[in-house]
């Protein structure tokens, strides 16, 4: 995967499909053992992540990147006030930048972040615990601290899922706001199409810990190459009570620790072939520069 | 056709914690969780239920099951009007309706088998002889699309979208009236949910069942429900049927609700400059936040014919502000 400057780009599955593991592994955070890293690098900003240290990777976590979990209310810390949280951020932004912030400036950097992201009554938002807010508002939170350090690089994992369309709605508004006003480049993992859809410039589609397609979100949208993006577009629902039934793809992901021969789609794709259950697809371009494993493409 | 539950002037409300001594709850003050809300759910249709969270829609599932008890308003199931207060119409109620929860982790029992979490339900109900549980639980396992094996899985031992049709088969293994299910895929995947949505139109339509449908996914009530009830916090501000309501909103709110369904574009978005709002206090719950509040809005509007069986509670439809019988389509995102 390559993301330019400024960009958002989204990444696309079902869960099991890795697309969590490389969002850890880009922020240093996977945890190992078990995790191992057998190959491949992690350059940012012509930094090869996976050859520094730990004090040397933690120096690039905050400021450099950042990352928002799913799970808001388990991403803070129950016992501390969101002020104390916001704190804490603040004071390692800080301590990158080496500057000596006063309480005054603390404060203000706070009621600043939370008004962008559009938290009604800072003041009184910042003195609540996590459980005395909202899911829309406890992720926010979340965000808060991810960007208040100004992050280079933002990791957001399904930091929409479980939340209303209405806050779902804010959130990618604000997130797009961000990345215009500050160049912020953002990396959305999510497993709803509709979601990654809206504001990603480009998707990357996952299937078992492989890029299965890749292009502009215009094209992947609306012409799938891939099977199983297809598979994944014909799941949301369409039409009303009286449509026929969603053509979802059957079966579950595969578990990562018993996959299949050849292409690791075949046992759900449609259109399987022999010399898909025997090897696993090249990458191949289309005419409009989008990239997909499929073999599907040496029959036409 | 037949109702299955009508629902008449259905209030619910809980008291708010916050302010005053924990003594005295000095400053404590109830909340409408559900305020006045009148629907019906027709035998063999889904009825489905959408709005935010906080919206009062899981309170609604929860008093059809018996859970909550209602502070005023009747709820008559199958022209049987329910007292929340006596037993055998709390069993007469449970009996009839199944309910399906959002989070199958947390409602299903970690230790036990399958077939324990299904014999309890049958052994609950005593509708059928002993003798008869293992046929019954087959049967439904089947039915929900899941392998027989599964029988004798613990919970953790399935996927996300196994346990929630186990969760299904629960609900009707014992057999219901009606099914309600309260966003039933939300933790799901997008393909998982399309599978379980599947087995649930297919289920309906074997059995004849009745639902009630909860969720705040627009695409999903649509594909579902035959007619809708939107919620705004806690009242129920259009009702219709589902086609009507999508297509053409009548409600300032549901108009907005419908213009923020997530469409597979890339949509320009505009920096929000007001801060969310809570619901109004006083008069039409809505008019805090209407773009077309006017001065008649600080009454509490009743629900009016906006339409053929078609309900909004709103003033714009009360004939008295001449040339806006139907709001303008509001295109702007949030």
């Amino acid at each position: 995967m390559q993301i330019k400057k400024g960009e958002i780009i989204g990444i696309v599955g079902e869960s099991g499909s890795g697309k969590s593991t490389l969002g850890l592994a880009v922020i240093g955070l996977l945890d190992s053992p078990p995790a191992e890293i057998l190959e491949g690098k992690i350059i940012f900003e012509g930094t090869n992540l996976l050859l520094l240290d730990a004090e040397q990777m933690s120096s690039y976590r905050g400021p450099g990147i950042g990352m928002v979990f799913q799970e808001s209310l388990a991403a803070l810390n129950p016992v501390y006030r969101t002020e104390s949280q916001l704190r804490e951020s603040i004071e390692v932004f800080a301590r990158a930048k080496k500057l000596a912030l006063k309480d005054t400036e603390e404060h203000k950097m706070m009621v600043e972040i939370l008004n962008d992201l559009r938290l009604d009554k800072p003041e009184v938002v910042m003195k609540k615990y996590p459980h005395e807010l909202s899911g829309g508002m406890r992720q926010r939170i979340s965000i808060a601290m991810a960007i208040v350090e100004k992050p280079r690089l933002l990791i957001l994992d399904e930091v929409t899922t479980g939340l209303d369309v209405y806050v779902q709605n804010r959130i990618l508004t604000i997130l797009k706001d961000l990345n215009q006003r500050t160049g912020t480049t953002m990396i959305l993992i999510t497993h709803d199409l509709t979601v990654a859809s809206q504001i990603c410039d480009r998707l990357y589609v996952m299937y078992a810990g492989r890029i299965m397609e890749e292009g502009k979100t215009e094209a992947v949208v609306k012409t799938p190459i891939h099977p199983y993006t297809q598979k994944l577009m014909a799941a949301i629902p369409q039409g009303f009570v009286d449509a026929p039934p969603l053509p979802a793809p059957t079966g579950e992901a595969p578990d990562v620790r018993r996959l299949p021969p050849g292409c690791k789609f075949h046992p759900r794709c449609p259109f399987v072939m022999e010399k898909c259950k025997a090897e696993e697809p090249n990458m191949f371009q289309a005419s409009d520069g989008r990239s997909f494993m499929c073999w599907l493409e040496e029959k036409k | 056709m037949t109702n299955i539950i009508e629902a008449e002037n259905l209030t619910v409300t809980f008291r708010a914690r916050g302010g005053g001594s924990f003594l005295f709850e000095r400053g404590s003050h109830m909340i409408n969780a559900v305020d006045e809300a009148s629907f019906q759910v027709k035998e063999g249709e889904t009825f489905g239920l959408a709005g935010e969270t906080g919206s009062g829609k899981s309170t609604i599932a929860r008093v059809l099951v018996g859970l909550y008890k209602p502070r005023s308003g009747t709820v008559k199931l199958l022209d049987r009007k329910i007292d929340f207060h006596k037993k055998a119409d709390i069993t007469y109620l449970r009996r009839n309706v199944g309910i399906v929860f959002q989070d199958p982790v947390g409602s299903l029992n970690p230790r036990l088998k399958v077939r324990e979490i299904l014999k309890e339900a049958l052994r609950a109900a005593k509708v059928f002889e002993r003798k008869e549980f293992d046929n019954r639980i087959e049967t439904i396992i089947e039915r929900v699309g899941l392998r027989k094996s599964c029988i004798e899985a613990f919970p953790r031992e399935l996927s996300g979208g196994e346990k929630q049709r186990v969760s299904v088969a629960r609900a009707l293994v014992v057999p219901k009236k009606l099914l309600v299910l309260d966003e039933p895929t939300s933790s799901l995947d997008v393909s998982i949910q399309a599978q379980v949505l599947n087995t649930l139109r297919k289920l309906k339509s074997e059995l004849g069942l009745s639902c009630l449908f909860i969720t705040h996914d627009i695409n999903v009530i649509k594909y579902v429900s035959n007619s809708l009830g939107i919620l705004y916090y806690g009242k129920l501000v259009e009702v219709g049927p589902t086609y009507d309501i999508v297509t053409n909103p009548k409600h300032p709110y549901t108009v907005k609700l419908m213009a923020n369904v997530p469409k597979l574009t890339r949509v320009e978005r505009k920096t929000e400059t007001m801060a969310e709002q809570g619901p109004s206090a006083s008069g039409c719950i809505y008019s805090k936040v209407c773009p077309q509040v006017f001065d008649k809005c600080t009454t509490v509007p009743t629900a009016l014919q906006v339409g053929k069986d078609r309900l909004a509670a709103c003033h714009l439809f009360d004939g008295e502000k001449p040339g806006l019988e139907t709001p303008p389509t509001q295109t702007e995102t949030i």
